[in-house]
């Protein structure tokens, strides 16, 4: 009986989803639109056929990196939040490598395309580990910022270095096809991108809970003075944590770049770092709770910019709906708190009373 | 004239700079971060711009901006005070709520216009004599009302945290929660107060942008200025003469990043004009050495035994 409420206690994220929506769907109410009929055609539309089911993955594809960049630092108990600037370094690095060594066979050029990016993006976040170990900098404000760095740098490469043959739009030329990813289903934007991200997806499981640096991490998370005191290197730490954290967002910019857009456009996908925080909290910090909430939003995506084609909607309320969801999964966890200690506190009672029995 | 018009500008631009700061010194001293700080001034912008455009008065532009400051305050310091939730989650959470209600209502109600939609921004206020001073009172004294408002309110902020009793209260939530539960006042109340006084602060800055400065609204038009301006309170050592400090230096490096941007000055590119204020703050943040971080910042308080 007690596993039964263990599973519906950890359920909570999928009741606060509804609550979340139920909210959006009362200001849908609010503006005059039927929510029910919005909600239906989003459903409709998200698994109308096989090529939107599809993009419902591709979409989720570079949120389940982003959301692994937040929850993997977030267990060290620290907050990287500039996912975006990281994503953009691995665009920049990728689409470079395939712009210019696009001579390559297909299987080295993809791997050369995966590990550039993969690389800078790690590099752009250790630095920012760097100067919290070094310098003990605050690393909210260092990632913060150092996402508008990445920005300017992104214009300036794809205003100068990287514009198309053409010269007349900030972007750059379509890469060649022998830098595209492959398509798991053919005629559809599923790429196979998606197996990469969900084995990532294991590989932070493994990391986290199988392997001695995982436990370091999770002591520094926890309590960090307990950890120095067991002899651990926070500093090694700090700098580790935010080059994985940042090479998983640099990913990110790898599957996009040559799995969906096969161009790098200026200043494009401008909130998958903050979707990717949300997703993380949504997900419990946990990789398979990322994915499922990674899928959510992929779902909420495909869906809801079709939905809203059809109704005078705009396509800015799907970051409405985005918000609600958040702030009620934030809500659900107040309580949940609030009805584990109190079955704590019966389980003590009765306990008691056995024991004084 | 360069000079001068440099300098006048740098007031100006450090003038929403300056009433963030304050107001995040003033929530931060009670031990809460505002996280929703981007959120809010983007949210003010937005009020403001959409008060004045329909009334054509700034004033009820200024009004809107402080009323929905003040709505996002009471949803963030509800969760994160009372509810006691992670500040930092819930900061995020609203600050993407706030992008996604600004933007959505701005398209609700003009759809997306080929012409950004205009009003007139604050007009400068010259002030009878002291204006007509030269350098100075071109710097000085020839800026709009928002601007004379951060300035009254870093001595304001300073004169109410250090030389009053209230302000006596609000330092020790920060720094001592225990003590203050002790005297019998709730810390709750204080955190939940300066939450609001400070979010309704954020609107006013935002304001500033919209209905101050250019007279638009675009859903990029605050650019990442809230996290300077929390950034700023951290770096002066959440004290409202650093935070003042702070915001002209920060003023300065944006009024800068414009004349380079309008001049013909092409020795860097514009792209990295632009990130100008950004590099600084990653470059102060690491070079600041000694911070004084009330000692309870970022945690809620839980009264012991209770729940």
């Amino acid at each position: 009986m007690r596993s039964d409420r263990h599973i519906l206690l950890t359920l909570f994220p999928v009741y606060s989803v509804i609550v979340g929506l139920f909210l959006s769907g009362l200001m849908m109410l609010f503006l005059g639109q039927n929510p029910l009929i919005v909600y239906r055609d989003i459903l409709v539309f998200a698994f109308r056929d096989i090529y939107n089911i599809a993009d419902i993955f591709a979409k989720a594809v570079p949120l389940i990196f982003t959301g692994l960049a937040f929850g993997f630092a977030y267990r060290a108990s620290l907050f990287n939040i500039g996912a975006q600037g990281q994503f953009y370094m691995g665009c920049l690095a990728s689409v470079s490598c395939s712009l210019y060594l696009s001579f390559l066979p297909k299987p080295l050029l993809l791997s050369i395309c995966l590990l550039s990016s993969l690389i800078i993006g790690g590099l752009w976040g250790s630095l920012i580990g760097y100067a919290k170990a070094r310098f003990n900098a605050n690393e909210f404000l260092l990632s913060l910022m150092s996402t508008y760095v990445a920005i300017a740098i992104m214009n300036f490469l794809i205003r100068g270095p990287l514009i198309e043959a053409k010269g007349e739009y900030p972007q750059t030329d379509v890469i060649a096809q022998s830098a595209w990813i492959p398509l798991l289903i053919p005629h559809t934007r599923m790429h196979m991108g998606l197996i990469l991200a969900l084995l990532v997806a294991a590989a932070v499981y493994f990391i986290l809970w199988k392997t001695t640096l995982g436990y370091k991490i999770r002591a520094v998370g926890m309590n960090r003075n307990a950890a120095r005191f067991a002899g651990i290197d926070e500093k090694k730490i700090f700098v580790s944590v935010f080059f994985i954290s940042g090479a998983f967002a640099g990913l990110a910019g790898f599957t996009e770049v040559n799995g969906i857009q096969h161009m790098l456009v200026q200043g494009f996908n401008p909130m998958i770092g903050t979707e990717g925080i949300g997703i993380a909290i949504l997900g419990n910090t946990h990789p398979f709770g990322i994915v499922m909430s990674a899928l959510l939003f992929g779902a909420l995506k495909v869906g809801g910019a079709l939905a809203v084609q059809v109704s005078n909607i705009s396509s800015s309320f799907l970051g409405i709906m985005e918000g609600f969801v958040m702030l009620s999964v934030i809500i659900s966890y107040f309580v949940r708190q609030r009805i584990m200690s109190m079955l704590e506190k019966r389980r003590l009672q009765e306990e008691s009373k056995v024991k004084a029995l | 004239m360069i000079i001068e018009g440099l300098l006048a500008r740098t007031i100006q631009m450090s003038t929403p700079l300056i009433i963030g700061a304050l107001a995040e010194v003033l929530v931060e001293r009670t031990g809460v971060m505002n996280i929703a700080i981007e959120g809010i001034f983007l949210l003010g912008a937005w009020a403001s711009f959409i008060g004045t455009y329909y009334t054509g008065s700034h004033l009820i532009g200024l009004v809107a901006a402080v009323a929905i400051g003040v709505f996002a305050g009471l949803c963030y310091g509800y969760v994160t005070v009372n509810l006691k939730q992670h500040q930092i989650v819930t900061g995020t959470a609203i600050n993407i709520l706030a992008v996604g209600l600004a933007l959505y209502f701005y398209r609700v109600l003009f759809g997306v216009p080929l012409i950004p939609l205009t009003v007139e921004p604050l007009s400068m206020l010259n002030i009878p004599l002291l204006s007509g001073i030269p350098v100075i009172g071109e710097v000085l004294f020839r800026q709009n009302v928002l601007t004379y408002l951060a300035f009254a309110l870093i001595f304001v902020l300073y004169w109410l945290l250090f030389k009053t009793k209230a302000g006596l209260v609000i330092r020790s939530t920060g720094a001592n929660p225990e003590a203050v539960d002790a005297a019998g006042i709730n810390v709750d109340s204080v955190r939940f107060k300066a939450v609001l006084c400070s979010s309704a602060l954020c609107g006013l800055a935002g304001a500033f942008y919209s209905i101050g400065f250019l007279g638009l609204f675009t859903e990029d038009i605050i650019g990442g200025r809230g996290w300077i301006a929390f950034a700023i309170c951290f770096l002066g050592n959440w004290n409202p003469i650093g935070a003042a400090i702070g915001g002209l230096i920060f003023g300065f490096a944006d009024a800068v990043s414009i004349v380079i941007q309008t001049s013909g000055f092409k020795l860097i590119p514009n792209e990295f004009v632009i990130a100008i204020p950004y590099i600084l703050t990653i470059v102060a943040t690491i070079s600041r050495k000694e911070f004084r971080v009330p000692e309870y910042l970022g945690i809620p308080y839980i009264k012991e035994g209770g729940r």
